[in-house]
């Protein structure tokens, strides 16, 4: 049945190969100088005491390869649930070549069994590297940015594609089986697919765990390290602040700012310190140097302070590892469904 | 020896659809078994059944004393030859060579690479672009590869040219003849069956009209041509099959267990091709019990 399976599938087997060694080519090589001058830049930073700048040119100039790059690891899973998972089954049925292979001296549980678990292994492993790789080239610009939650960031690193492979082929080879024809079972398996990427990375992943509340205070340090602080036109609205969360962590609620009872501040209890630095009525601060640190200075007598609710930066891999797990335990669930179909199916 | 087939009021409807009813039919062993019937009447999935594809929605199947199916053992003593001669397109001869010595135990390599060799098949061929017959005769040399006990085809001539059917009937003679592979073959071509096989089963309309030993049915049916009369004015003991009437006369199919009693009718020389077309034009009148030919022989 192994042999059956390889000879089925070696094209594919073959074009993946092809691509991961295209892949692996390009990245040693970029990778390589994208190190290169990481580690040049921030011996050279240091002195000039710009890092902040130097980085961030250093993002800029790999942003489109980057960009390019965790859209190959996203799509790879879908690719590889459309032609690899759909197919399978399907392509079988669809040909009537079931029958060939059915009344051989092998049990089609056990048939599906070799051909369900070769092809799973080929995708994981597939994926495996190209996010392998990816999470290598990029490692140096993650650092730079300490965003490693952020969709694209987290979708196309470490271990979650892992999950996403397994899923996505097993949702393609349970949805050929349903629909016993190609075509349509890959295109529901594309929507499918996106559909629960969309719905676990924006309303299931947030809820995970349980996520850390802290109360920032707003005064000198905490306003000089803020990207925007706004206020209202009238003196009766919100004031808002973006001030950081704990380095590398994933942000995920801020309220308003708010004084010692936890109400909301109005724009009129600040209007002294706002216009002792930023003068006119309406403007909005910016971040950068000089920064916010002077108004955060006048404002510390308030006693004014930020809620925040974020996930810390060692969560990283407990959601990873959290979502890998969901991803493959869907995957599991489509074979079996997939067993019983099959056991059950009327040639 | 086990009977090659045993159906025991075996069904098997498709959402409503009843596509094979209350069918009860013991072929005894050593047959070369053919199965005819129109299109749709239930051959496939009759043979389907039988080797285990599909599963009775009611009644039960063995098939050489066992569930069809039920395990890889099972599956090596029946081999299946599907409607269209599936083969893998993008997979050489070669390749589905290989195959069947891969997931056949009993497989035969001295015996497919003589057949493959008499068949001028060259083992680099891409089985897509086969000819019609060339696919028949790959799926037919994997199918008895495996060497089996017995090989059941369904209509694997129907859509092959005359010199194509010839050749694969005798591939499938010589394949049955070598190993002592029992065959059963649908076809809705009598002559071809008449050639082949010493057992018939005919199935109309989702039900088994006729089984026995040819020698036996051709022996118990006989036309006659009489003045125009009832069917209910023969005698006792002749079971009416199929009945004509002209404005004098009346011709008519009769089935009689022992020899034909003497009566005022001329006797006609009934061939098989008759005799089945008679059973089949009577699909709607009614439902007469399946003659079981020698019957409970096991």
């Amino acid at each position: 049945m192994i042999w059956l399976t390889w000879r089925q599938f070696r094209t594919q087997i073959f074009a993946a190969l092809t691509v991961l060694a295209a892949a692996a080519a390009y990245v040693l090589i970029t990778g390589t100088q994208l190190r290169h001058s990481y580690t040049a830049d921030l011996a050279s930073c240091g002195a000039q005491n710009d890092c902040f700048g130097v980085l961030n040119g250093l993002q800029d100039q790999y942003n489109g390869p980057l960009q390019l790059a965790e859209m190959l690891v996203l799509a790879a899973p879908g690719l590889i649930g459309i032609f690899w998972g759909a197919p399978l089954v399907a392509g079988e049925l669809e040909r009537g070549t079931h029958l060939l292979a059915w009344n051989q001296s092998v049990t089609r549980t056990r048939w599906l069994a070799v051909k369900l678990s070769c092809l799973a292994l080929a995708s994981v492993v597939t994926v495996g590297v190209l996010s392998l790789l990816l999470t290598w080239w990029a490692s140096p610009l993650d650092a730079a940015s300490g965003n490693r939650f952020g969709t694209m960031a987290f979708n196309a690193r470490d271990v979650a594609p892992l999950g996403y492979a397994a899923f996505a082929f097993a949702l393609g080879v349970a949805l050929g089986l349903l629909f016993q024809r190609t075509l349509p079972a890959m295109a529901v398996t594309l929507a499918i697919f996106i559909a629960v990427q969309v719905l676990v990375t924006a309303g299931v992943r947030p809820h995970l765990l349980p996520a850390t509340a802290a109360s920032v205070p707003v005064n000198q340090t905490t306003m000089s390290q803020a990207i925007r602080f706004d206020r209202s036109d009238a003196n009766t609205g919100p004031v808002t602040v973006d001030l950081p969360a704990p380095s590398g962590s994933w942000l995920q609620s801020e309220s308003e700012v708010l004084n010692s009872s936890g109400r909301p501040v109005q724009t009129g209890e600040i209007l002294s310190c706002w216009t002792k630095y930023f003068g006119q009525p309406g403007a909005s601060g910016k971040g950068g140097s000089p920064g916010m640190g002077p108004l955060g200075a006048c404002l510390a007598s308030d006693n004014l302070h930020v809620d925040l609710t974020y996930q810390a930066a060692d969560r990283y891999w407990q959601l990873q590892w959290i979502e890998t797990a969901l991803y493959g335990a869907l995957a599991l669930l489509l074979a079996v469904a997939t067993f019983r179909r099959t056991r059950r199916l009327r040639g | 020896m086990t009977a090659i087939l045993e159906a025991r009021m075996l069904g098997m409807t498709y959402g409503r659809r009843r596509a094979l009813t209350e069918c009860s039919v013991t072929i005894p062993p050593g047959r070369m078994v053919g199965l005819v019937g129109p299109n749709g009447a239930g051959k496939s999935t009759l043979l389907k059944l039988a080797c285990g594809v599909l599963t009775p929605t009611s009644g039960s199947i063995s098939v050489l004393g066992r569930t069809p199916g039920t395990g890889p053992e099972q599956l090596a003593r029946v081999g299946f030859l599907a409607q269209d001669a599936p083969v893998y397109a993008n997979l050489s001869v070669g390749d589905h060579l290989r195959l069947g010595a891969r997931l056949n135990p009993g497989w035969g390599q001295g015996f497919v690479e003589r057949r493959i060799a008499a068949l001028e098949l060259d083992p680099r061929q891409k089985a897509g672009k086969l000819s019609g017959g060339q696919r028949a005769q790959l799926a037919l040399a994997v199918a008895a590869g495996k060497r089996p006990e017995l090989l059941i085809l369904d209509e694997p001539v129907a859509s092959l040219d005359p010199l194509a059917r010839r050749a694969f009937l005798e591939h499938l003679t010589q394949s049955a003849t070598e190993n002592g592979t029992r065959v059963i073959l649908s076809s809705h071509l009598i002559s071809d069956l008449e050639r082949f096989c010493d057992y018939l089963i005919v199935l109309v309309a989702s039900r088994v009209r006729l089984a026995g030993n040819v020698d036996q049915i051709i022996a118990a049916h006989h036309r006659i041509v009489c003045t125009r009369r009832d069917p209910g004015a023969l005698p006792a003991g002749l079971e009416v099959v199929s009945a004509e009437h002209a404005e004098h006369q009346s011709t008519f199919v009769v089935r009689s267990d022992g020899p034909l009693p003497p009566g005022d009718w001329v006797t006609q020389p009934l061939s098989m091709e008759d005799l089945v077309l008679a059973y089949m034009g009577t699909a709607e009148s009614g439902i007469r019990s399946a003659t079981q030919g020698d019957g409970g022989a096991r």
